[in-house]
């Protein structure tokens, strides 16, 4: 029997001392994960820049499932309109996007873009690839023509990758490292934890002090070889990279199969898209074409109307006699009439996978989006026609037709242009 | 309230059969965040058995002190002793035994008489599942609303909303009974059967603690009165102490022309405060003098004496001084002052 | 009832001596919380407004069936907000297409007006009092509140699941489901994650529950608690869409709401479905302890 007179004043104390404990109980329970995450990763041993370069290129790709998220601080005017829609890889051009990513480390993979309520999803088998938009219900198949398919099975068991792709660190940090040593230097820093495991990061300074790229930072997980995360800092801000592409969980075990096929939804519009082979002449040139970048893109042999000025880091790609206006109006025969650019553009890695945004509407535009209305958003009038002027790349869309593209200042483009 | 009135009043249990109080309260003090003082340092002595007049006029601190002792308010400073038990501590172990009728009934709405009873009923850990059908019934008999115990609550009229609410705190026997303005829009008829029933319970043991602001409708009722003013406790005790402590007074009626010879013979019987008031139309006066119980003359001998002197009496009168006397000698305001 | 059937004589002088009527103590009788429970179960569902509430938001899938049906073979079939366009494909997704459109204000609003009144209401028919002076404890009676209101979120939330899987059945027949990412599961699996959804929609609802739960606490006017709930959800939602306060976007009551659609990808994630609720369990800690610490120290002046 409680006998002892409780006085009223420290019995509201007491009580509302549970909710205060309550608060600071949950707070802690939300924050205390990530502290813990950033545990040391003493004991790892040093690497030396070339070795882990080549161990990361040398390593067998790994199965692995995880979630990817895509940040990207490209200084572009607010895309918030585009949020509106669903899943759609224009997000990728600014604030966070998460993606998850399934591949078997061989030729099958899963990349989805998530959307609040809507997912858009690259699905690929190795000779073939589907993307699918919940948005749309819209289905694109990609594959080679039947005669293109059985020249390409006899040529090779490794077949080309059609170009449904949406940005992995592993992709992306392997194709990084792949250049580095090129007009960069390659150092290592710290040791860090990306997704909970421990990792290497390499640091890729490029030579130049012209381009727009000043580092690309490019985490290594420490047992699997495998890149698990990839920022490309801006010259222009130290702070924040201007893009990074992590994992934020990963889990290396073979996906199961029902992730990794694909099987056309009933109902679905389908649309689909024949991906051209090369011609056995580039082929037989190139051991390692088109899976992979180019190792130089001047190597390549450039289509018609597109040259390439500079080299390296501050390389500025320039096609001629595009119809903007027919593009954006998404008329098909100026997108045929688009040259094959995505393969040949040489510019730092995020640069190029802007670059395969952008252009990657010529596929037909996954965008839902007024095109039109996009272009206006994102680019500036500048004398003799329209400037898009990002952290990392620079585009310059001239009256006369003329597109130049580089990671450089517009200014740069403009004296090429100019030239 | 089926039973009919009864005309004795009600007993007075001793003093000393006593052993503790149904109710006390230790320098019982509630000052609200307005700063408000409502009630202040009160000592409340509710003896067992005692059937106890809350009095005060509306806001001298009346239901803030009943709200203190069900537990509903937390006193500022103070104790309360309910039955024995502290409260709010052992409010869970002694509330069941306590039926309460605070600040007017109140139930839901959309639920009829009887839902309302069977919910509070189940609300109640302490009682019996199997018999709560037969409480509610004796309960809603006992106050006469059987017939209206299917219509909602909503449809009731005030009396009836009365007497549901005495109808919860009468749901399970009582040991303490604390009925906050029981007559509240109840007609003559309906107080009268509230008086009744506040008696018939307390023959029956329960301590009840009645408040009101109307003194006279419970005057008769009471053992014990305490009376309330401004958040004090100005006066409590056995009800026919508190009226002693002022005497009663004698009217005397006589034709204007002997008023004269009243008030002097009154004065040789040695009785104080004589004074006569003004003729009125029939032709007569009154002529007041105070008269004490245990010294002065008895009524008789008054009128005897004024015989004697050749004073007609047109009437003679002993006046009780009623709780409102006392009151308005405590406090030098009349009881509704605060309303 | 008279003086007669009580135990005590009607002798004054005994009064104190001998046990006053009903002075057995008081024992708990078993089964007495599940009693209180039913009581309150009946009220909140058994009211008529509160009935109207679960009609009208019963009707969502009923109307929405309706005029889908109706626009199939027109030029605006396909078109609509995420789920919706897919209804007329497979009915499963009525349910799921009802809950989108209800989550972000009319579950809200109808969840704010139950949880809200829980207190509030007690308090403004001044039925608090009695409930109190019983006794009821408060910690208990204020548990009993919080899962009336729990069970009708539950109620709301299925009354427009179920109504939305009849309708939706009637008027489109169900079939194997087509998930987000494009791949098809079987019927069986795709009622399972349709039960899914309909579960984590439920789950999320418990944080506003907690919320409208405290400030019905503070007030004795339900309305200004209900409203009060509403517009945290309200304003929840706004500031999940400013970009400039990201950083406390995970933590916000509504921004995990949509993460339903979890449960429509290929493979769900147990981490994101996980961190939504756990971000509710949090809400309703701290506000719980809120209103506990609030109902169980408050002064009963109503």
């Amino acid at each position: 029997m409680d006998t002892t007179p409780v006085t009223p004043r420290s019995r509201v104390r007491a009580a509302w001392a549970v909710p205060a404990v309550a608060v600071v109980a949950v707070g802690a329970a939300f924050a205390a994960p990530p502290l813990l995450a950033s545990a040391d990763t003493a004991g790892l041993p040093t690497v030396q820049p070339d070795e882990l370069v080549t161990r990361v290129l040398e390593a067998e790709p790994q199965a692995l499932s995880g979630t990817v998220v895509h940040t990207a601080r490209l200084g572009l005017p607010d895309l918030s309109l585009v949020q509106v829609g669903g899943a759609d890889p224009v997000s990728l051009l600014g604030g966070s996007t998460t993606l998850r990513v399934w591949t078997d480390g061989e030729a099958r993979s899963r990349v989805s873009l998530l959307g609040t309520a809507s997912e858009y999803s690259a699905v690929t088998d190795g000779t073939q690839a589907w993307t699918y938009s919940s948005s749309d219900d819209e289905v694109v198949h990609y594959a080679l023509s039947p005669q293109d398919a059985a020249r390409a099975q006899a040529l090779r068991d490794d077949p080309p990758t059609p170009p449904a792709d949406l940005p992995t660190p592993a992709e992306l940090g392997r194709q990084a490292l792949e250049r580095a040593q090129q007009d960069a230097t390659v150092s290592v820093d710290a040791a860090t934890k990306v997704a909970g495991r421990d990792a290497y990061q390499v640091v890729v300074t490029p030579t130049s002090t012209t381009t727009l790229v000043g580092r690309i930072v490019v985490a290594v997980d420490a047992r699997t070889w495998t890149p698990l995360r990839v920022q490309v800092w801006s010259s222009d801000d130290a702070q924040t990279p201007a893009l990074e592409v992590g994992f934020t969980d990963v889990t290396f075990a073979a996906p199961a199969d029902s992730v990794l096929t694909f099987t056309t939804p009933p109902g679905a519009q389908v649309r689909e898209v024949t991906v051209p082979l090369p011609d056995d002449a580039t082929l037989a040139a190139h051991g390692d074409v088109p899976s992979t970048l180019p190792d130089d893109p001047a190597d390549a042999p450039l289509p018609d109307g597109v040259t390439v000025t500079g080299t390296g880091w501050d390389a500025v790609v320039e096609v001629s006699d595009v119809d903007v206006a027919a593009l954006l109006a998404g008329d098909p025969s100026a997108v045929a009439s688009l040259p094959d650019v995505e393969k040949s553009f040489g510019g730092g890695e995020g640069a190029n996978q802007l670059f395969d945004q952008f252009m990657g509407e010529g596929d037909g535009p996954p965008v839902d989006l007024d095109t039109a209305t996009l272009y206006d958003q994102l680019t500036t009038p500048v004398e003799g026609g329209r400037a898009l002027q990002s952290s990392l790349l620079s585009v310059l869309v001239l009256d006369d037709g003329r597109v130049l593209a580089g990671a450089v200042p517009v200014d740069t483009l403009r004296a090429v242009a100019g030239a | 309230m089926t039973a009919t009135l009864r005309a004795a009043a009600p007993a007075v249990p001793h003093a000393g059969a006593v052993t503790d109080d149904a109710i006390r309260t230790h320098a019982l003090t509630k000052r609200f965040r307005t700063g408000q003082v409502a009630v202040d340092g009160i000592d409340l002595a509710v003896p067992r058995g005692a059937v106890y007049g809350f009095l005060g006029p509306n806001g001298s601190g009346k239901t803030t002190t009943i709200r203190m002792l069900l537990g509903l308010v937390a006193p500022t400073s103070g104790r309360v002793e309910l039955l024995g038990e502290p409260v709010p501590q052992r409010a869970a172990h002694v509330l069941p035994r306590v039926g309460a009728l605070v600040e007017g009934p109140a139930f839901q709405p959309y639920l009829s008489g009887r839902a309302n009873l069977a919910r509070l009923d189940a609300v109640d850990a302490s009682t019996d599942p199997r018999t709560a059908r037969t409480r509610a019934e004796a309960a809603l008999e006992r106050v006469g609303l059987t017939a209206a115990a299917d219509k909602r609550y909503r449809q009731y009229s005030l009396g009836m909303k009365q007497r549901l609410g005495l109808a919860a705190a009468l749901l399970r026997p009582r040991d303490l009974l604390v009925l906050d303005e029981p007559t509240n829009g109840l007609d003559p008829q309906g107080t009268r059967e509230v008086r009744h029933l506040v008696r018939e319970l307390a023959d029956a043991g329960t301590t009840v603690l009645v408040s009101s602001h109307l003194l006279a409708e419970i005057e008769q009722v009471c053992t014990h009165v305490g009376i309330m003013g401004r958040g004090h406790l100005l006066l409590q005790g056995p009800r026919t102490e508190l009226t002693a402590r002022r005497a009663a007074r004698i009217a005397v009626r006589t034709p204007a022309a002997s008023a004269d010879a009243a008030v002097a013979e009154l004065r040789r019987l040695a009785l104080d405060d004589v004074t006569a008031d003004r003729a009125v139309a029939d032709g007569t006066v009154t002529v007041w003098a105070a008269v004490r119980d245990d010294t002065g003359p008895a009524p008789q001998d008054v009128t005897a004496a004024l015989v004697r002197a050749d004073v007609p009496v047109v009437g003679l009168d002993v006046r009780r001084p009623s709780l409102e006397d006392v009151f308005v000698e405590l406090t030098g305001e009349g009881f509704d002052v605060a309303r | 009832m008279s003086p007669a059937d009580t135990t005590a004589p009607a002798t004054p002088a005994g009064a104190a001596a001998v046990p006053a009527p009903g002075a057995d103590v008081p024992v708990r009788h078993r089964g007495a919380l599940a009693r209180l429970v039913r009581a309150e179960l009946a009220l909140v569902l058994g009211r008529r407004r509160n009935l109207v509430l679960l009609v009208g938001l019963a009707l969502v899938p009923l109307l929405l069936g309706v005029v889908l049906y109706l626009a199939q073979d027109t030029a605006l079939a396909g078109q609509g907000p995420p789920f919706v366009s897919r209804v007329t494909g497979n009915g499963l997704f009525l349910v799921v297409a009802s809950l989108f459109l209800c989550t972000p204000f009319l579950l809200p609003l109808t969840i704010g007006i139950a949880s809200g009144d829980a207190i509030a209401g007690e308090a403004s028919a001044g039925t608090l009092r009695y409930l109190l002076v019983v006794p009821v404890g408060r910690g208990r009676l204020l548990a009993v509140k919080a899962l009336g209101a729990l069970v009708f979120a539950a109620a709301a939330v299925l009354a427009i699941a179920v109504v939305g899987l009849v309708v939706g059945a009637a008027l489109f027949g169900v079939g194997d489901l087509t998930l987000l990412s494009g791949s098809t599961v079987p019927l069986a699996d795709g009622v399972l994650r349709v039960a899914g959804v309909v579960a984590y929609v439920g789950l999320s609802m418990t944080g506003l529950v907690a919320v409208g739960l405290f400030f019905s606490t503070l007030t004795e006017v339900p309305i200004g608690a209900m409203a009060a709930t509403v517009v945290v959800a309200v304003v929840s939602s706004v500031l999940d869409q400013l970009p400039q306060l990201a950083a406390i976007h995970p933590a916000l009551l509504t921004h995990h709401w949509f993460d339903f659609a979890e449960m429509l990808r290929v493979v769900p994630s147990a981490d994101v479905l996980a961190q939504g609720l756990a971000v509710q369990a949090g809400w309703v800690v701290v506000f719980g302890a809120l209103a506990w610490a609030r109902f169980t120290t408050a002064d009963v002046t109503s």
